[in-house]
C-alpha cells in the first residue's frame, strides 16, 4: 500500500555514520561537546564527522584552539575499537599539517601514543605509527619521540611487526635517530638491523641501510658499524635495486670515515661494487660511492688500488650535478695526495 | 617727412639704458623653496619667447590696461562710498515693510513660550542616545522532526511500459559521459597529486644525500686532520725522547771520562797506600821477620841470661868460696891438708860436672857467633875457679845441708 512516507530510506545525502555538522565555526564546538557525550554512537559519529573536517588547516588550527587534543588523548584509551581507529585516523591527518604537528608536540600526544602501540587492532597500530613518522620529521618531534623512551619500544616492535608497519617504524628510526643515537645502541639496534638487510623486501632492505646511515653519522655508531655491518653492507652493494644500493653506499660512506672501517671494507672488498656504482651515469648511489671512495683513498692500499681507475672518477667531472663534480675532484686530489 | 635721424655707420655711441637688454630666463613651474634659491645655480634656460606667458597676446587694440598707479582715485572710491550707501538704504527699507509684533505695552514684556502639548527643552546640545545591538550566538536548532505529511488525495495507479518514456541507452550517455568524465577527472588529480608527493620525497631524498655527502666529508676531513695530528704529536713525542736520550748520553759520556779521569791514578795510589800500609810483604822477608827473629832473639835473650846466670853463680860461688876460705884460713890450717885430697875425687867429680856444662856451654857458644870472648876466657878461668875450689866445695857442701 503506498504510504505518505516516500521512502522508508533517510535523503540519500545523510551520511548515517556521521554526525550532523552545524554551521561555520560553531561545527567544532558542537562536535567537542559531543564527544563527550556517554552514548557511544554519538561519539563515534562526531569522530566520523570530525575526521572528514579535519582534512582542511583551518579546521586543524581551529581544532587545536578550541582544545580538542585533550578530548582525543582520552578517547585514545577508549575500549571500544573503531573509536580508538578513527582518533588516530584524525591525530594522523592533524600531523600532516603543520599547525597540527606544532599542537601535538605542545600537547605531549606523542607520550599519549605510546600506550596504543600494543593495540590489538591492527589498523590503530598502523594509525600510531604513521604519526610517530610524520612527526619524527620534525626536529623537535624527534627529540621529543626521544624524550618518551620509544626507541627501544620501536626497535622492539621491528621484530614483531607486519612488513608495512616495519617501513614505518624503520622510517621512524631514521629520522630520529639522526638527532641521537645512543639509546638505539644500547638496545642492540644494530644486530636486528642487520638482519633486516637481508629481508626479502627492497623497501625494507634500503631503508634499514638508511637507518645504519642516520646511525654512522655519529661518532659511537660508527664503531659498531665498523665491528659488525660492513661486510653485509658491501654485499648489498650489489643489490639489484638502486635505491638499496644508494643507501648501502651511503651507510658504508660513514662508516668508512673511521680507520677500522676502512680496513674492514678494504678487507671485504668494497672498491670493486663501488667503482661500478660511479661509472653508472644515472646512479642515485654515485655521490655516496664517491665519498666512499675517498675515504678509503686515504689508506695507502687503497690508494694503490684506485691509482688504476682514476679515469672512473675523471668521467664523474663532466656530471651534471654540481656536487658530484667537487666530490669527484677531491677524490682525484685524495688519491693523488703523496706523504 | 621726419626728419632724418642719423644712422651712425659705426654705432660710435652705444645706447644706455636703466636696465640693460636680458634674455629672461624660463619662469619656473614650481616656486623655489625659500631658503634653497641660493644654493643650487641650474644652468640657465632661456625660455622660448612664443610659448612665455608674461607676453601679451591677441588684439592690442582694446586692452585693458592696467592703471599706471594702483591706488584707487579719489573719484573712484566716492563712487564705491556711494553704492554701499544705497545698498544699506534699500536694506533697511526692505525691513521696515516687514510685518513685526508691536511693542508691547507699558508694564508688560513680551516673553517666548512654548504652547504644545509637550514642553520641550531646547539648548544648543543635541541629545544623543547610544545603542548597541548583537545577533544572539546560534542556538542549536533541534533536529527536524519527522514530518509525514496527512493523506490527501485520490489514489491512482499508472504503468509505464519499457521504451515508452525513454530510450534508455540514448538518455544515459550524456550522464555516463559526465560521471566517467568526473570520476576520470578525479582520478586524474589523485595520480597528480601523488605523482607531486612522490617528486617532493625525491627531492628531499637527494637533499638528504647531499646534505649526507656534505656531513661524511666534514667527518673525513675531521678524521683526517685528528690523524695528523695525532701523527705530529707522536712525531714530537719521539723527537722529544730522542733529545732527552741524547742529553742523557752526553752526560753520561761526561760522567764516564770525568770518571776515568778521576780514577785513572787511582790504582797507584792505592798501591801506594797499600804498599805503604804495609799490605805487601814478601813472604820469607816476614816470616823471618814474624818468627825467626823473635826466637832467635828469645834464644839469645836465654842464652844471655845462662851467661848472667852463670856469671850470678860464679859471683856468689867466688863469694862463698871468698868467705869459706876466709873463714877456714881464720880457722886452723890443718883442715887444709885432710880436705884437700878428699876434695879431689869430688873435684874429679865436679870436673866432669864442670866439663859437661863447659861442653854444653862450649857447644851452644860454638853455634853461636855472639858468644863473647870474655865468656871463653871466664870458662877456663871459671874451669880454674873450681879446681880450686874443690876444697871449699866439700865444705860448701857441709855447709849446705846445715
Amino acid at each position: 500500500m503506498a504510504h505518505a512516507r516516500i521512502s522508508a530510506n533517510l535523503p540519500p545525502d545523510v551520511d548515517p555514520t556521521k554526525a550532523r555538522i552545524a554551521f561555520g565555526r560553531r561545527a567544532l564546538p558542537k562536535l567537542q561537546e559531543e564527544l563527550h557525550s556517554p552514548e557511544l554512537l554519538t561519539q563515534q559519529r562526531a569522530l566520523m564527522a570530525l575526521c572528514d573536517l579535519v582534512h582542511d588547516p583551518e579546521n586543524v588550527y581551529q581544532a587545536i584552539e578550541i582544545g580538542f587534543l585533550d578530548n582525543l588523548k582520552t578517547l585514545l584509551l577508549h575500549h571500544d575499537s573503531t573509536v580508538r581507529q578513527k582518533t588516530t585516523e584524525t591525530l594522523c591527518i592533524m600531523a600532516m599539517h603543520n599547525v597540527g604537528r606544532q599542537g601535538l608536540i605542545q600537547n605531549g600526544v606523542i607520550s599519549a601514543l605510546t600506550e596504543l602501540l600494543d593495540d590489538p587492532v591492527d589498523i590503530c597500530r598502523k594509525n600510531t605509527h604513521q604519526i610517530f613518522e610524520m612527526m619524527a620529521k620534525l626536529h623537535e618531534g624527534a627529540v621529543d619521540i626521544l624524550h618518551a623512551g620509544l626507541i627501544p619500544l620501536l626497535v622492539f616492535k621491528l621484530e614483531t611487526e607486519p612488513d608495512e608497519i616495519q617501513e614505518l617504524i624503520l622510517d621512524t628510526l631514521s629520522n630520529s635517530l639522526r638527532v641521537e643515537a645512543s639509546e638505539a645502541l644500547a638496545t642492540g639496534a644494530v644486530t636486528i638491523l642487520k638482519e633486516k638487510l637481508t629481508h626479502s623486501s627492497v623497501a625494507i632492505r634500503s631503508k634499514a641501510a638508511w637507518v645504519l646511515l642516520e646511525i654512522g653519522t655519529h661518532p659511537e655508531g660508527k664503531s659498531v658499524l665498523c665491528e659488525e655491518v660492513t661486510p653485509v653492507l658491501v654485499s648489498l652493494l650489489e643489490d639489484s635495486d638502486p635505491q638499496v644500493q644508494a643507501s648501502a653506499a651511503g651507510a658504508l660512506m660513514f662508516a668508512t670515515v673511521k680507520p677500522q672501517g676502512r680496513f674492514s671494507a678494504l678487507a671485504a672488498e668494497a672498491i670493486p661494487p663501488l667503482l661500478k656504482l660511479v661509472a653508472e651515469e644515472t646512479s642515485k648511489a654515485r655521490l655516496s660511492a664517491i665519498k666512499t671512495l675517498t675515504m678509503l683513498a686515504e689508506l695507502p692500499e687503497g690508494r694503490k688500488t684506485l691509482l688504476d681507475h682514476i679515469d672512473t672518477f675523471q668521467q664523474c667531472l663532466d656530471d651534471p650535478c654540481e656536487t658530484v663534480k667537487r666530490a669527484a675532484k677531491i677524490a682525484i686530489s685524495v688519491i693523488k695526495w703523496k706523504p | 617727412m621726419l626728419p632724418a635721424r642719423e644712422l651712425p655707420a659705426v654705432p660710435a655711441v652705444p645706447y644706455s639704458y636703466c636696465s640693460r637688454p636680458r634674455a629672461l630666463p624660463a619662469r619656473p613651474k614650481y616656486r623655489a623653496l625659500p631658503g634653497a634659491a641660493e644654493l643650487e645655480k641650474e644652468p640657465v634656460r632661456y625660455a622660448n619667447l612664443m610659448y612665455d606667458r608674461r607676453v601679451v597676446r591677441g588684439n592690442t587694440y582694446a586692452l585693458q590696461v592696467t592703471p599706471v598707479s594702483t591706488q584707487p582715485n579719489p573719484f573712484e572710491i566716492q563712487k564705491q562710498r556711494e553704492a554701499r550707501k544705497r545698498a544699506l538704504a534699500r536694506k533697511r527699507a526692505k525691513e521696515q515693510l516687514q510685518p513685526r509684533t508691536p511693542d508691547p505695552v507699558e508694564g508688560r514684556e513680551h516673553v517666548h513660550v512654548q504652547t504644545e502639548l509637550y514642553l520641550e527643552e531646547i539648548s544648543d546640545r543635541i541629545i544623543e542616545v547610544d545603542t548597541e545591538c548583537q545577533t544572539d550566538a546560534f542556538l542549536d536548532r533541534p533536529p527536524t522532526p519527522l514530518f509525514i505529511p496527512a493523506k490527501t488525495g485520490k489514489d491512482v495507479a499508472t504503468q509505464i511500459e519499457e521504451g515508452e518514456l525513454f530510450d534508455f541507452d540514448v538518455e544515459v550517455k550524456p550522464i555516463l559521459e559526465v560521471l566517467v568524465g568526473k570520476t576520470v577527472e578525479q582520478a586524474l588529480l589523485e595520480v597528480m597529486e601523488e605523482e607531486e608527493l612522490a617528486q617532493l620525497w625525491a627531492h628531499q631524498r637527494a637533499y638528504a644525500e647531499l646534505r649526507n655527502a656534505e656531513l661524511a666529508e666534514v667527518q673525513r676531513l675531521e678524521e683526517q686532520d685528528r690523524r695528523y695530528r695525532e701523527e705530529k704529536e707522536r712525531r714530537k713525542l719521539q723527537h722529544m725522547q730522542m733529545l732527552q736520550k741524547q742529553k742523557e748520553t752526553t752526560e753520561k759520556i761526561a760522567a764516564r771520562a770525568f770518571a776515568q779521569r778521576y780514577l785513572a791514578d787511582l790504582i797507584p795510589s792505592v798501591f801506594n797506600n797499600l804498599r805503604e800500609g804495609g799490605f805487601f810483604y814478601d813472604p820469607i822477608e816476614r816470616d823471618i821477620e814474624t818468627e825467626f827473629l823473635p826466637w832467635l832473639m828469645t834464644e839469645v835473650e836465654e842464652t844471655l841470661e845462662r851467661k848472667v846466670l852463670g856469671r850470678t853463680m860464679l859471683d856468689s860461688l867466688i863469694c862463698t868460696v871468698v868467705e869459706k876460705r876466709l873463714d877456714a884460713f881464720s880457722h886452723q890450717p890443718l883442715s887444709d891438708q885432710t880436705e884437700a885430697p878428699t876434695e879431689e875425687p869430688r873435684s874429679t867429680d865436679a870436673a866432669p860436672q864442670v866439663a859437661g856444662e863447659t861442653d854444653t856451654a862450649d857447644r851452644s857458644v860454638a853455634e853461636k857467633e855472639e858468644t863473647d870472648e870474655p865468656v871463653v876466657e871466664e870458662q877456663p878461668s871459671r874451669r880454674i875457679s873450681f879446681q880450686l875450689e874443690e876444697p871449699d866445695q866439700a865444705g860448701t857442701e857441709d855447709l849446705e845441708p846445715e
